[in-house]
């Protein structure tokens, strides 16, 4: 159960996609993660307002707080550079362990009320005006997060459709979202400006010990990750495939899900939901690199989490110069065009090789083939064609082939 | 079906009752009191300066959000769209903000709000269509994609309001949806909106009837197709962004009403179409008053007065209860 399964994932998976990237794609991967890190790093550490060029850096720390660029490049600029690390690594690999887990390319925590309930969590005793040691915000974010992901699972039942899932999700997303906003409008200006920036993921002002928070919770996460993630490369090829491997699906998933939480949640409790990096990463990851599993791309999703971050964190604190904007929003400005885009460039290329169905880019050959896990297993084009006869009372011809929609 | 419309009217009736006297500010006494011309210059104030705009601006924006929804649904043939989903609020919300940030509108220009909200609202579905190609695939991969729009006008909306924290305090309320402080202003500008692009909607009921049934049914019937879904699509639009513009984003009232109005009245839209705008201004209005109820009650851990429910969450709460109702009832499709 613990072996890493070579590659029959390989064989099921958007391996043979049209546009899978060549050789070279795959090559790429490293250098392009790591001149973005160091790039953005350096971007970080020496822009702003002490400039601090990059051959005076190291100087700068070493100067420690005896010079003012000293002070604010060790006590401003590192920590948050080590906070937009972390952060976005826990997120790329949470956001993995999600879409694996479910076997839904758009599993996000965004979209399973993962985040809100998160915020939520947060949110409530600031507004609430509790006060509460500081040690408790991760426990409550950590508490409103499994409450946010709990609640869409169990409404929407584990083994359903992809497509189910989501909309669950983002029906327990907004009822999460509108008790946030209840609370808002009961907070005074003041607060209202806190929650506001806290809300779309800033990381402005952050200290080291906002990271050293964060490091217990990391200590719990990281072990849980490195065993889960075979059985999640398991997990892909389908419930039935997987219990006859000797993996309990429905357990695996609920752990797996408890991860991500307990991945998400103290990110979250820091900086606020940074939104869409769980949701860009993994496909940057599996888009480099799709022939391999759920093992192999799981340093990769962390990897290109940490670097959007990072990206992400330089326009927002130097776009709107005496502003800050906060870094979420800009990840979900860019995050979420350039991966709808990943996702439909890969998903394009397996729709076109396999039966003319609808499922291009929600229902890959590897939902479509096993999205329904405990009931009668069904044909995939015959699945295909129930979903279009779902479209409503009134019914489009059920052979049209949508191939053809996008050559229009 | 002229029994049903009469039971609603009651109802709709009932509500508006409910909805003036359920305020804080007086008691139900005073206001039988006004309504028959005596009460103090205060309550007067409150019933006519107060109540009966608001009264009037949340029927007014149920009934816009309950047709713009029927009329989107109709025309994608998509049983999953909504103004919320298409990306239709949410664009209209941000083309409100940004508007007011800078400078061209704002409370005393109130015509340049909704034009703004339109030309955001525009943007929004065509975003929509282009990220989720010609719109008619999957109908849940479409909302699904309607979210992820919806997430990146968030963003950008979230942007502006950091850049202009001006007024913050007051968009937020916005942003949820609610009819509180709502003026004779508003209505003035919402009835002609509304009106005007109602009458629109109603004089398409026929060809939407048709595209119900499928463009090759409908092309067959010798509706010339894509003109019609146009204007469908424009009609619905800009009733969205009358009702933004009034309320703000009202939560999942696009979306589920019409499914209620379509089950009490049948699929043919010559009838349905204002059984949705009643059944719309029904809920809203009821929405709001329970709402006021709510906030009546004591809360533990506030001071009295401090907890106001925006009617936009109690809505948001309901849609998405009956969301999961709908989407859980429903094992063998696919949302």
């Amino acid at each position: 159960m613990r072996a890493p399964l070579p590659l029959p994932a390989a064989a099921d998976g958007p391996a043979a996609g049209g546009r899978r990237p060549s050789r070279g794609a795959r090559t790429w991967q490293p250098v392009l993660v790591a001149v973005l890190l160091v790039a953005s790093s350096l971007c970080a550490l020496s822009l702003g307002t002490p400039y601090v060029p990059p051959h005076r850096l190291a100087g700068a720390v070493l100067d420690g707080d005896t010079t003012l660029a000293g002070i604010v490049v060790t006590e401003l600029r590192v920590p948050r550079l080590v906070l937009a690390l972390v952060a976005g690594a826990c997120l790329g690999a949470a956001g993995l362990v999600l879409q694996e887990a479910l076997r839904n390319p758009l599993a996000v925590p965004e979209m399973l009320g993962v985040s809100s309930g998160a915020a939520l969590g947060v949110a409530a005793p600031l507004v609430l005006t509790l006060s509460l040691p500081a040690a408790v915000q991760p426990l409550l974010a950590i508490g409103g997060a499994a409450l946010g992901g709990g609640l869409t699972l169990l409404a929407a039942g584990l083994g359903r459709s992809p497509s189910a899932v989501l909309l669950t999700g983002a029906a327990v997303a907004a009822a999460l979202q509108a008790a946030l906003l209840v609370l808002m409008v009961m907070a005074d200006q003041l607060d209202l400006h806190l929650i506001y920036r806290y809300l779309l993921g800033s990381l402005s002002a952050r200290t080291w010990d906002d990271i050293a928070g964060l490091w217990p919770w990391l200590l719990v996460a990281v072990p849980a990750l490195v065993l889960c993630a075979p059985v999640l490369s398991v997990m892909r090829l389908g419930d039935e495939d997987a219990e006859a491997l000797g993996v309990r699906a429905h357990r695996a998933r609920l752990a797996a899900l408890a991860i991500a939480v307990v991945l998400i949640a103290p990110v979250t409790a820091v900086c606020g939901p940074v939104a869409w990096v769980g949701f860009l990463a993994p496909h940057l990851a599996r888009w480099f690199n799709p022939t391999a599993g759920a093992v192999r791309w799981l340093p990769w999703s962390a990897a290109w989490g940490a670097a959007v971050v990072t990206v992400a964190d330089v326009p927002a604190r130097l776009a709107l110069a005496p502003v800050e904007t906060p870094a979420g929003a800009w990840t979900a400005l860019l995050g979420v065009p350039a991966g709808v885009a990943l996702m439909r460039s890969g998903g394009r290329g397996r729709a076109a090789r396999s039966a003319p169905g609808v499922g291009k880019a929600l229902h890959g050959p590897r939902t479509a083939a096993s999205g329904v896990t405990d009931e009668v297993p069904r044909a995939a084009p015959d699945d295909a064609r129930r979903e279009e006869a779902g479209a409503g009372g009134t019914q489009p011809p059920p052979s049209r082939p949508t191939g053809t929609e996008d050559v229009r | 079906m002229t029994r049903r419309f009469m039971a609603l009217a009651a109802l709709a009736v009932v509500c508006a009752g409910v909805e003036l006297v359920a305020g804080r500010g007086m008691s139900p006494g005073v206001v039988w009191d006004v309504v028959n011309g005596g009460g103090d210059a205060t309550a007067r104030h409150i019933f006519f300066q107060l109540r009966l705009p608001r009264l009037l601006v949340s029927l007014g924006a149920g009934a816009c959000l309950a047709v713009a929804g029927l009329v989107l649904q109709s025309a994608l043939r998509n049983p999953l769209a909504g103004p919320e989903v298409t990306g239709v609020t949410p664009g209209a919300v941000l083309g409100a903000v940004t508007a007011t940030a800078l400078g061209l509108a704002g409370w005393d220009s109130p015509l340049a709000v909704v034009l703004a909200a339109c030309t955001g609202g525009c943007a929004g579905a065509a975003l929509l269509w282009l990220l989720a190609g010609r719109g008619r695939g999957d109908p849940a991969q479409t909302a699904v994609h309607g979210v992820l729009v919806s997430a990146v006008l968030g963003g950008l909306t979230a942007m502006v309001l950091l850049v202009e924290p001006g007024e913050l305090g007051s968009v937020v309320q916005w942003l949820v949806g609610t009819t509180e402080g709502r003026v004779w202003q508003h209505w003035h500008l919402l009835w002609p909106w509304a009106l005007l692009w109602g009458a629109g909607a109603w004089l398409l009921a026929g060809p939407l009837t048709l595209l119900r049934c499928g463009d090759d049914i409908a092309l067959t019937a010798g509706l010339s197709v894509r003109p019609a879904r146009t204007l469908a699509l424009l009609c619905a639009v800009a009733l969205t962004a009358g009702a933004v513009a009034a309320v703000g984003a009202l939560g999942f009232v696009g979306l589920l009403v019409p499914h209620l109005a379509v089950a009490v009245f049948g699929a043919d839209l010559r009838v349905s179409l204002p059984g949705a705008a009643l059944v719309g201004a029904v809920v809203v209005c009821g929405a709001d008053a329970a709402a006021q109820l709510s906030s009546r009650l004591p809360v533990p851990g506030l001071d009295a007065g401090r907890f106001t429910l925006p009617v936009g969450a109690l809505t948001a709460c309901l849609g998405a209860a009956l969301l999961l109702v709908v989407v859980r009832r429903t094992p063998s499709r696919t949302f």
